[in-house]
């Protein structure tokens, strides 16, 4: 086959398919085909993520596209849609590959075995890859690939997708690509159900229920014919979900887990980001010694690096929480997890599914709102996106770190619970509450409906790989970095330009207050008195927009605080002056509400396709966020 | 469904809903409208097929199914749309395996 070209213009390399079930192994070959070499980027015009691969043979590379978890082809959810027009070729800009390997879990061929009739009905050369071959032996099951390839007519391989070794047929089928060899021409069975399945994607449906009926009951003949024999349930996995998903146990367990996601993120991380930010530092001090002064280095330094600084500096803490995720999917407890958290979850109007992404946002909002793709129903994962801003993001823990040191006193309250720490869980809480009340309140008017049925599959449990941990931290790590980065960089940059003009007569920049910046302030003033507040802090909660923990260093300029050392206890001894307890405490308020932060705007955009719900969003949020921070102020 | 204990002349069906752990069902009907039936579909709840409960979570949460060998969670409301008659009973009304 000769390799096709690409609209790019240029010789591409042969393009082939990973198409599969979630949870079917899909990823894990992936990266064992790839390895590093990967490059994640969106289909056109929608969120779904499309990670690819070029993978280098003697006779030639392939480019290797891993497809969205699919469990049929019919357009239901948005990867469903994408899936099918990236195999049809009706994705637009992108061209149709030369052929699929389809992926399916070899220990569960009876219900994966359905999607190989739309699959096949493609007409395009297919390798239909079994993965855990290890298991289905372990489990007492087996297979015969040659039977269920001459029932299927394409070639079929039995592999463990973490091990080199068994890879070989699948190189041996990216390398016929190149060499015509004979696993390429093999020609699939087309089925009556896969003619069918056409017609379906096309619209001319007969009913779902009897298509899928019909392909359950193929899948079972072909198991069947292959001589499939189902494993043994497994009985380490039966051992464990009787703890965890015990009458009693099972929340224990549950609250034990985040406990220790919690202590990891906020405790264990704490020398790491201590780490980065001097880095940070060092590595601005070092560039402001070597270059000249002058406008250049004022925007690197006081623009750049303070601003794209003080995002590298969450990096560590959400590695952690990566790490964390990763182990949790990649065992199977999550599913359990979303499943104890199902009943809590569905009474506010969410589901088991929103879990995951509400814990993420306890360290940022950002990968949580990527995390949220995974609530499959549309109006639930709307709604979850909605409200994961309200969780206690770890870039308003600085701005409380420094109120609550200024303004609250260290005494104890009751027992050993400090007076501190109970301000912080108090404000940590408010949170959540707003959230699950904002949770409610959308489910019972803009995003009113049935809810959907919520089928969660629980895989049974494995050993996560290092290996595997290690290439999605990498990969989220990318992603988190290039999308977080632009906007801050933009921002950083505006707000800098802000602060310098306009400019004296001899070039020099403006005191704060007459900059740009301070006009903005002292023009807003007005509308933020009535909570307490001066010019001063309106131009920290103007920068704040950028993210919000960029509050403590404007902050800090503007009070004219320079000397290093003793920074925050200076920083504490203005705020005492200017503000009195109530005013404090309505700017915590402010600050538990309001969406300060432009890379959650930016990524609710993206995943929301459009801009009605961030606006919505940042709206409603300001709002509760001056109405908090007004009564607070008033009553206080 | 109101009427499902009325007929004394075939066997009354259930809802999986009421099915006690461990006892095998197959699912003869599925109450869902729309495209809601499709997450059901695709992972092989389908009629005919069987259904075991095998565990239910705690306080009242989803309950834990097998379905071909593998576990999947279904709410209370999701399992009292699907139709289940006793294994044993199917056996001579459906081809189920």
């Amino acid at each position: 086959m000769a390799p096709a070209a690409t609209a790019a213009g240029g010789p591409a390399h042969p393009r082939v398919a990973l198409v599969g079930p979630p949870n079917s192994g899909k990823s894990t070959l992936f990266n064992g085909l790839t390895g590093l070499r990967q490059k994640v980027a969106n289909y056109p015009g929608v969120t779904v993520e499309r990670r690819s691969g070029v993978v280098s043979e003697a006779v030639g590379s392939v480019e290797v596209v891993d497809l969205p978890g699919v469990h049929s082809l019919s357009p239901r959810s948005l990867d469903q849609k994408v899936t099918r027009d990236f195999l049809t070729g009706r994705m637009e800009g992108d061209r149709q590959p030369e052929a699929v390997i389809l992926v399916l879990d070899g220990t569960r061929l009876k219900t994966h075995l359905m999607l190989a009739d739309p699959v096949l009905g493609l007409g395009l050369p297919t390798l239909v890859v079994l993965t855990m071959a290890d298991e289905l032996k372990r489990r007492g099951g087996g297979v015969d690939v040659r039977l269920l390839s001459a029932e299927l007519g394409v070639e079929v391989a039995l592999v463990n997708a973490r091990d080199g070794v068994s890879l070989a047929p699948v190189r041996r089928f990216l390398r016929a690509l190149h060499t015509g060899g004979e696993e390429i021409r093999a020609c699939p069975v087309v089925s009556a159900s896969g003619a069918e399945t056409a017609e379906h994607a096309q619209g001319r449906s007969l009913p779902v229920i009897d298509l899928f009926a019909e392909r359950k009951k193929r899948a079972r003949t072909l198991g069947r014919s292959a001589a499939f024999q189902d494993p043994r349930p497994s009985g380490i996995t039966h051992r464990i979900d009787s703890v965890v998903l015990h009458r009693l146990w099972g929340p224990l367990v549950f609250v034990a887990t985040i406990a220790v996601v919690f202590e990891a993120i906020f405790t264990a991380a704490v020398p790491l980001m201590d780490g980065t930010e001097a880095l940070v530092a060092a590595s601005g001090d070092f560039v402001a010694r070597t270059l000249p002064e002058s406008w250049f280095r004022s925007l690197l330094i006081d623009g750049v690096w303070a601003g794209v600084g003080s995002v590298v500096v969450f990096l560590p803490q959400i590695l952690i929480l990566f790490a964390f995720i990763a182990i949790l999917e990649d065992s199977g407890y999550m599913a359990r997890a979303a499943v104890i958290a199902d009943r809590l979850m569905h009474r506010v109007g969410l589901q088991g599914r929103s879990f995951l992404p509400l814990l993420s946002a306890y360290a940022c909002a950002v990968p949580a709102v990527m995390a949220a793709r995974t609530v499959e129903d549309e109006r639930d994962r709307i709604a979850t996106i909605f409200v994961t801003p309200f969780m206690t993001c770890s870039a308003r823990l600085p701005v409380y770190a420094l109120l609550i040191a200024a303004f609250i006193p260290a005494g104890p309250l009751v027992g050993p619970l400090g007076m501190r720490a109970a301000v912080l869980m108090g404000l940590y809480a408010l949170g959540l509450l707003a959230a699950i009340a904002t949770a409610a309140l959308l489910k019972g008017t803009l995003l009113k409906g049935r809810s959907n049925p919520f089928v969660m599959e629980l895989p049974p449990y494995r050993m996560p790989s290092l290996r595997s941990i290690g290439t999605r931290l990498l990969d989220r790590t990318r992603v988190f970095l290039r999308r977080a980065g632009k906007i801050i960089l933009t921002v950083a940059i505006v707000l800098w330009v802000l602060t310098q003009v306009p400019g004296g007569p001899s070039g020099e920049p403006p005191e704060i207050g007459d900059s740009a910046l301070g006009r903005m302030g002292q023009v807003i003033e007005p509308a933020i008195e009535p909570l307490g507040f001066d010019w001063r802090i309106g131009i920290g909660l103007v920068t704040s927009l950028a993210a919000r923990e960029v509050i403590v260093g404007t902050l800090g300029t503007i009070y004219g605080v320079e000397s290093d050392d003793d920074q925050n206890f200076e920083l504490q001894a203005a705020l005492q002056r200017d503000l009195d307890l109530g005013s404090a405490v309505a700017m915590l308020i402010f600050f538990v509400f309001a969406l300060q932060c432009m890379s959650t705007v930016a990524v609710m955009r993206r995943e929301t396709g459009g801009w009605m719900w961030p606006t919505l969003q940042f709206t409603y949020m300001l709002f509760l966020a001056y109405a908090g921070a007004w009564a607070a102020n008033a009553l206080l | 469904m109101g009427s499902r204990r009325d007929s004394a002349s075939k066997p009354a069906d259930r809802t999986l809903a009421d099915v006690p752990l461990e006892e095998e069902v197959v699912v003869v009907r599925i109450d869902v409208a729309g495209e809601d039936i499709e997450p059901l579909l695709e992972r092989g709840i389908v009629p005919g097929c069987k259904v075991c409960p095998v565990r239910h979570s705690p306080a009242g949460g989803p309950t834990v199914y097998r379905v071909d060998g593998h576990l999947i969670a279904l709410r209370r409301e999701t399992a009292s749309c699907l139709c289940v008659r006793s294994a044993l009973e199917a056996a001579g009304v459906l081809d189920a395996n």
